[in-house]
């Protein structure tokens, strides 16, 4: 009867309380007798602290304390999720515009951000890395003391360095292709403000974070404040969008500290400028030095990839060595050099932002493609069907095969937008395809408990940030336990309550969680057998359990007639355990092979305004390969969602600094989003469902794929429109102008 | 801190609030009146989070202080439905699947409820136009027009 | 340091306290109608004023907008959104509706005015262009009565204007006895979405001759004209219109900001004036 949930557009779970605006975030929460902080920082990057001055901001009343380094433990805990490089509070030295120097904590915020206004900070502007070229240049002040680092690198800005590669040296290619490609800092702009709160609890200390990972937030806290797990609760409500900005710890030690000290919860809410302080991706420089045979195969590919992380590791070195572990895509590529730096520079720390290193990568390679392709004539369709890998076959050398039919995806793709049609002129058409090695190790554990009335209470550590992990959840339960999805609840987001999960990142949660929840609801499957049998005095090969149904030999039962018949007078409910974990491989350059590939196409239709350089976008095609579609709407609201994401970077996005490394378009007005009328005047999103994913019913991950190959698409689609290529994001109206005065000059002279 | 006394309509009800000259409408409502429905996000009429109808007109709540509105009539998003009791428009946001992290939806809801009191059968381009003040980071874009769309399709001719 | 104090509100409903105010207050105090730019130069401590005078609910500042023979008035508290709904503003001067379309969002429009738009002075302001082509004069009250100017002299630099101690806006004309015969606003921006200008230019075609305007090109919006005729002839040379558009052009003193570079600027400073004036052009055979 219930054998439609799953692959079925089922509403939101949560979302009445969404559109009434009922539903508590963090920001919405409020603790008895909570004070205010507010963050103190200075307007340059890189200083030298001389002194901070609060006598002032102490004085008024209402203001409780103003916290700086010499409040904190001796030396300063740091922490991160790859290296513990991060302090609670700067110590002597600003590295970053905006890197917290005081914390001033008053009864209101508004008195809290007066107070902050009345510290006065003495300091000595010092000379800033904010640029590839700069962390690269060895006269160039060192973002981290060498005392705190170890090995060769530790006197330069190189955080981290790798080679890899396969293959002979590169024979005689055909066609040689030397271009370099730029992918700037932009910053995640969740509409939800990053907020934190803390409280003292007895022996413990409980944490509200809108955090993507709790009880890798709970980990750290426990490290920090020297608790045992169990007493350091992490309460995290369902973030209001965080597209990886908000998976690892940030603010929530000073809290938790401050809590401790003062014996009063605490609470900080980020604006949006020092969000954008905070949190934003990983800017990449990537020059190709790519061979091609006539026919536009890959002969080689040299490349040489400079990432500039910001002031703190933070988890950039992962987001560096995972995306370009597939440097080469889905190609098959006969011999490759790959050299990779990760950079430590005077800027916010990068993260993980949606695509984690991907779309970075992407751009370079699928623009250097097109290069190939009009070098040699080539059409840019055919080049990629050429060099793409076919199902099962191994393209990334020693590496996990090929687990799809990419090609059927991007054939999709090109027959959407008409690839093989004529267009008129001042337009073009693009398409790229991106691929992402996603989640590796990690464990997930839910428990299912069925109720005697047959609802069910799922309770998973995964958050729900938008992606609808909820609704997905709440589907496979009710498709394995006969229950509609309005009667199962799904618990998340208190460390206190829900098992362990690691993460909730690189689309992992259908596969992994959604297997655990799977796998608990099999678990409660046996025990109904053995209970079934043990009530009806039947043999356990007596019963069956199919389709939310107890099969006895005679006749069925719905779950909640069983569950009556056996607890009768005693009460009761069946519990179901469930994991699924990814071992960590040693030998693996990720710790693991990546569970599946998510695979993505995009093709687009643009006209090109040659005077001003404005974009439309005609049509915009995004083709997931996702495996099964467990809630076909979600998934394809997930798509278009990154696909206008995507376009955010291709057209309008970029951190840009001044000389003194802060931030000049700090906030809504200067740094521009997709608005409702920036989309394409057609988007359409389609699933590609084989069924060949590792999670539950052939399901993929999904939800970062639309924006891998979005900026490669509309630069490709502007040049065949215009003839002008552009290698730095984003396209915006002026570099196109710029280009295209470039393209017109040789006939200007 | 000099503190005046605002009364004002919220939602249908008479308040009474003592606010300083520089209180936002929506500090007043998130901190005083705990209507934590109206967000808050970039505080410079830039997102759309935290519209409100003032007199039955959108506005962004960040951009009012609460000592202009003595008299004012101020509806929230808690004033247009509960989870039990939707409206319309609300409805069609869940049908169309147009809620994904939910955060700038109370506001986007706002400005759709005051387009359809003004106009109730809007055109696509009207549409876009009027939530083109309401960012989405979620980039539910498609869903939410088409929502909008579903609610003007149901309203009475 | 001296803690910051808190301004106080003052909701004048006669002229006669507004004077008053800004009197005893001199340069701290801070009137204001729609509050929209006000609001967050307050929070970011770009203004602190002593006194804030609301303007909204003064009688006998000029309300609404009227209309007679020679002119249309705009009352200084008329919102952006009231002005683009008013019908005869939408049939004489349709460039000022395009422009004050422009102006943020719906949510923005339904408190900002046009005066605020005018006295907060930006270089970008949207609606300064068309208001300066359409030779827009702007009523300022004080104590010692009413002045006039046209908004062209009013408007002195980034966030300077004539405004006199003691004075507010009453209101802003546009004269109805132009013959406008066409007119057109157009602008560039970094996304389609709500957006500052990178350039922007208001063209009206009258009996008076062509007269084209600029903003976000210079600190303060300019106007020139065409009294010859080439701009509004259609079968005009098209080079000879080009020159007069360059030379036009060269009145622009573009800098380089986060919205585009003087270089780029200066170009679409051309385009965009071909464009509006085209429209413009076109809009005046329109029966």
């Amino acid at each position: 009867m219930n054998s439609e949930i799953v692959g079925a557009s089922v509403r939101r779970v949560g979302g009445q309380e969404r559109v009434t605006g009922r539903y508590r975030f963090v920001g919405d929460l409020r603790l008895e007798g909570m004070l205010h902080v507010k963050l103190v920082g200075l307007d340059c990057a890189h200083a030298r602290v001389d002194a901070v001055q609060a006598d002032a901001a102490r004085s008024l009343p209402g203001v409780h304390a103003v916290v700086t380094e010499n409040d904190l433990p001796r030396p300063m805990p740091r922490f991160g999720p790859v290296h513990h490089d991060r302090p609670i509070l700067t110590t002597g030295y600003t590295t970053y515009h905006g890197e917290p120097v005081a914390a001033v904590v008053a009864e209101t915020e508004e008195l809290a951000a007066h107070a902050a206004q009345l510290v006065r900070v003495d300091y000595t502007e010092l000379p800033s890395v904010t640029t590839v070229a700069a962390a690269l240049d060895p006269t160039s002040p060192l973002v981290q003391d060498p005392d705190r680092r170890s090995g060769a690198l530790a006197f330069t800005n190189v955080l981290s360095e790798s080679r890899f590669g396969w293959g002979d040296e590169p024979g005689a290619a055909e066609l040689v292709v030397d271009e370099a490609y730029v992918f700037p800092m932009v910053t995640h702009f969740a509409i939800e403000p990053h907020t934190f709160l803390a409280a003292p609890d007895h022996d413990g200390v409980q944490v509200w974070s809108a955090v993507q990972h709790p009880f890798a937030l709970q980990q750290v806290l426990a490290e920090l404040l020297g608790l045992p797990l169990a007493k350091v609760r992490v309460h995290a409500p369902d973030p209001g969008g965080a597209f990886g900005g908000k998976q690892h710890a940030k603010f929530e030690p000073l809290l938790a500290l401050i809590a401790q000290r003062l014996s009063r919860p605490v609470r900080l809410e980020l604006s949006l400028e020092e969000t954008f302080q905070a949190v934003r991706r990983t800017m990449f420089e990537i020059r190709l030095r790519s061979g091609f045979f006539r026919d536009g195969r890959f002969a080689f590919q040299d490349a040489e990839c400079n990432a500039l992380l910001g002031a703190y590791a933070d988890i950039g070195p992962r987001v560096v060595s995972k995306s370009t572990y597939l440097m080469c895509g889905p190609y098959r590529v006969p011999s490759a050099r790959i050299h990779v730096r990760a950079l430590l520079s005077h800027t916010p720390p990068a993260t993980a932002f949606r695509g984690f290193g991907t779309p970075q990568v992407v751009w370079a390679l699928e623009s250097q493609l097109d290069e190939a392709a009009r070098r040699l004539g080539i059409d840019r369709l055919e080049i990629r069907l050429r060099n793409l890998a076919g199902p099962g076959e191994e393209f990334m050398r020693g590496g996990k095969p090929a687990d799809g039919d990419w090609g059927i995806s991007l054939r999709r793709a090109a027959e959407e937008v008409r690839w093989s049609e004529p267009l008129p002129s001042g337009r073009g058409r693009g398409v790229a395809v991106g691929i992402k090695a996603s989640a590796t190790t990690g464990a997930s554990y839910a428990i299912v408990r069925l109720h005697v009335d047959g609802s069910a209470t799922v309770l998973s550590g995964t958050s729900d940030m938008g992606q609808g992990a909820r609704t997905v959840l709440a589907q496979i339960a009710g498709q394995e336990l006969g229950v509609d999805v309005l009667r199962v609840r799904v618990v998340m987001g208190d460390t206190a309550l829900v098992p362990f999960d690691l993460q909730t990142s690189a689309s992992r949660s259908t596969v992994f969680m959604g297997s655990a929840v799977r796998a608990a609801c099999q678990d409660i499957h046996r025990q109904l057998v053995e209970m079934a049998a043990a009530t009806f005095q039947l043999s356990a090969d007596q019963v069956s359990v199919t389709g939310g149904l107890v099969q006895l030999p005679s006749r069925k039962l719905s779950f909640a007639e069983l569950l009556a018949e056996a607890f009768a007078g005693v009460g009761g409910e069946v519990i179901g355990i469930g994991s699924r974990r990814g071992e960590h491989v040693g030998t693996h350059p990720l710790g693991g092979p990546p569970a599946f590939y998510e695979f993505s196409a995009t093709a687009c239709e643009v006209a090109v305004d040659d005077e001003t350089g404005e974009l439309t976008i005609l049509k915009h095609i995004s083709v997931a390969d996702v495996g099964r579609a467990i809630n076909p709407a979600q998934v394809e609201s997930q798509d278009e969602g990154a696909a206008i994401m995507g376009l955010g970077h291709t057209l309008m996005e970029h951190l840009l600094f001044d000389k003194r490394g802060a931030v000049r378009n700090l906030g809504a007005l200067d740094y521009r989003i997709p608005t409702t009328k920036d989309l394409p005047l057609a988007l359409q999103s389609l699933l590609t469902e084989n069924g060949d994913g590792p999670g539950p019913y052939g399901a993929k991950g999904a939800g970062e794929g639309g924006l891998f190959a979005v900026a490669p698409a509309v630069a490709s689609a502007v040049a065949e429109a215009t003839g002008a290529v552009v290698r730095d994001l984003p396209l915006t109206p002026e570099r196109i102008w710029r280009a295209l005065q470039d393209t017109k000059d040789p006939s200007d002279a | 801190m000099s503190s005046h006394r605002v009364t004002l309509d919220i939602n249908g009800e008479p308040h009474s609030l003592d606010v300083t000259a520089t209180q936002t409408l929506l500090d007043a409502l998130r901190w005083q009146l705990d209507l934590t429905g109206t967000k808050k996000c970039c505080a410079e009429g830039e997102c759309g989070a935290c519209t409100v109808l003032l007199d039955g007109l959108a506005v962004n709540s960040c951009l009012v202080l609460a000592t202009e509105l003595h008299g004012a009539s101020v509806t929230t998003i808690e004033g247009i439905g509960t989870p039990s009791s939707l409206s319309r428009l609300q409805d069609a946001f869940l049908a169309e699947g147009a809620v994904q992290c939910g955060f700038c939806i109370p506001g986007m809801v706002m400005a759709a409820h005051a387009l359809l009191a003004d106009q109730p059968h809007p055109d696509a381009a009207t549409i876009r136009d009027r939530l083109s003040g309401n960012l989405c980071r979620c980039a539910g874009y498609p869903r939410i027009l088409r929502a909008v769309q579903l609610a003007s399709s149901q309203a009475d001719e | 340091m001296a803690m910051l104090a808190e301004p106080r509100y003052h909701s004048p409903e006669v002229l006669d306290e507004v004077f008053t105010d800004l009197e005893h207050f001199g340069p701290s105090g801070l009137p204001f109608a729609g509050g929209t730019d006000v609001v967050v130069g307050l929070r970011k401590g770009k203004l602190a004023p002593r006194v804030m005078v609301d303007l909204k609910r003064v009688a006998d500042l000029a309300q609404g907008i009227e209309v007679n023979d020679t002119w249309l008035r705009i009352g200084a508290l008329t919102t952006l959104s009231r002005l683009v709904a008013h019908p005869d503003v939408r049939s004489h001067f349709p460039a000022l509706v395009e422009a004050a379309n422009t102006v943020g969002s719906i949510q923005i429009r339904n408190r900002a005015t046009l005066a605020g738009n005018i006295c907060n002075a930006s270089p970008a302001a949207d609606t300064a262009p068309a208001l300066l082509a359409y030779h827009a004069r702007i009523a300022l009250v004080s104590r010692h009565g009413i002045r006039q100017m046209p908004v062209a002299d009013f408007v002195l630099g980034p966030r300077r204007t004539a405004l006199r101690a003691g004075e507010v806006v009453n209101g802003i004309d546009l004269p109805l006895d132009g013959g406008v015969a066409g007119s057109s606003f157009t602008r560039l921006t970094r996304r389609r979405g709500v957006d500052l200008a990178t350039v922007s230019v208001c063209a009206v075609v009258d009996r008076r001759g062509t007269h084209i305007a600029y903003g976000a090109v210079a600190p303060r919006p300019f106007v020139l004209t065409d009294n010859a005729g080439v701009l509004a002839d259609p079968h005009a040379d098209p080079a000879a219109r080009k020159a007069l558009l360059t030379g036009f052009a060269a009145h622009a003193s573009p800098i380089s900001d986060l919205r585009g570079s003087r270089e780029y600027r200066q170009a679409m400073v051309i385009t965009c004036s071909e464009r509006a004036l085209q429209t413009a052009i076109t809009r005046r055979h329109r029966p």
